[in-house]
Order: C-alpha cells, then sequence, then structure tokens
C-alpha cells in the first residue's frame, strides 16, 4: 500500500490500531482490530472487549492487511466515515 | 482528483461488504452497519452500487442478507422465466429476469 496523503479517506473499519500517543493516559497502548467508526469515535475489539476510544486526541498506528504501519494524527481523521472521502487538507505534516 | 476518490470509495465498498459477509455469523447488527456505510459511501460519491453488491441487499428494507440465512431464493418459471428472492426479515420479493437483452444490431 502506497503511503499518500489519501490515506485520511482510506477504510479504518477491519485494519489493526495501536494508540501511542494521547492527552487521556488510560487509552495510549490499546491495540486491537477496528469494528467500528463513527464521527468521533473509532470502536476496537481489544480481547474479546470493546473499547471505544476519541479520535481528537489521540495519535494512531494503523497496520493494514497487507502489513504497511502508518501514523495518522487523529485530529486529520475526524469525520463520518463517508465524509472522510470529501474531505480535503492543505498541510498533512 | 475526482476519479481517484471514486476509485478509493469503490475499494472501501468491497472491504465493508467482504467484512459484513464474515462478521454476519458473529454479529448481524455489526454486518449491517458495515452495509449501511458502505451504501452511504456509494451515495455520498454517486456511485451506483455494483450488481454483486445490490444482490446482497434487499429491495425494500436494505437489509444484509445471505441466501439460506436470511432470504429464500427460487426460480419461476412461470411467464417469463425469474428468480425471486424473499427477504425473511420484511418479507418483500426481489424479482430477477433470466432472459438475457437482446443486443441490439446496428
Amino acid at each position: 500500500m502506497k503511503v499518500t496523503p489519501d490515506i485520511i479517506r482510506c477504510e479504518f473499519i477491519g485494519s489493526e490500531l495501536k494508540v501511542v500517543k494521547s492527552t487521556s493516559s488510560c487509552v495510549v497502548g490499546i491495540k486491537g482490530k477496528v469494528i467500528d467508526e463513527t464521527r468521533n469515535t473509532f470502536t476496537i475489539l481489544q480481547d474479546s472487549k470493546r473499547k471505544r476510544i476519541v479520535k481528537d486526541i489521540s495519535t494512531f498506528h494503523f497496520k493494514f492487511p497487507d502489513g504497511t504501519v502508518m501514523e495518522v494524527d487523529g485530529k486529520l481523521i475526524v469525520g463520518r466515515p463517508e465524509d472522510r472521502l470529501k474531505k480535503c487538507i492543505r498541510r498533512l505534516w | 482528483m475526482d476519479k481517484r476518490v471514486k476509485h478509493i470509495a469503490m475499494q472501501r465498498i468491497q472491504i465493508l461488504f467482504t467484512l459484513a459477509r464474515e462478521t454476519y455469523k458473529e454479529d448481524p447488527h455489526l454486518a449491517q452497519r458495515y452495509v449501511d456505510i458502505a451504501r452511504r459511501i456509494a451515495m455520498a460519491l454517486r456511485i451506483r452500487l455494483p450488481v454483486e453488491y445490490r444482490r446482497q441487499l434487499c429491495r425494500h428494507c436494505k437489509s444484509f442478507i445471505l441466501p439460506g440465512v436470511s432470504c429464500r431464493v427460487r426460480i419461476k418459471q412461470r411467464r417469463e422465466p425469474h428468480v425471486v428472492v424473499t427477504c425473511m426479515k420484511c418479507g418483500g420479493h426481489m424479482r430477477i429476469p433470466l432472459r438475457k437483452k437482446e443486443v441490439k444490431q446496428a
């Protein structure tokens, strides 16, 4: 998978996620499979328990099925799954 | 630009439908949620869902259906030969004609 600014438009449901940075310390280190996505949160399946993580305050490591790992700032991916497709951002990094 | 985004959208729809198929046994509500997201993506970008995915949705209640689990599939010979798919959730019928469209000769 190519790493392009298009990562803010790709599908996160089904990928592996790890929280690496967050202003709330209790969610740092959570990892698991993303099973749902809303405008502001991800739902993650960790050891058969569902955890809900706020996007806005965290930084994530996504591992896609083909093995690529990406670090994404949560602020960039706030938005409903269908609205993220139309989103455009000038400065990514 | 627009073409690229539509291509991404198509990929996402593909991922969501395969995931819905996998998770339907364990959690039908989650599978329904995946399908709803896929449909909303298609509507937002004005893409028509491909035939193979349209056949996995009930035409009336838009719920995810699997042959033998949540829908009934029968072949009818009367009138025009056609397939009737009955949704077990809403009870609605979908009819798919079996005769191919005649190719117009120029």
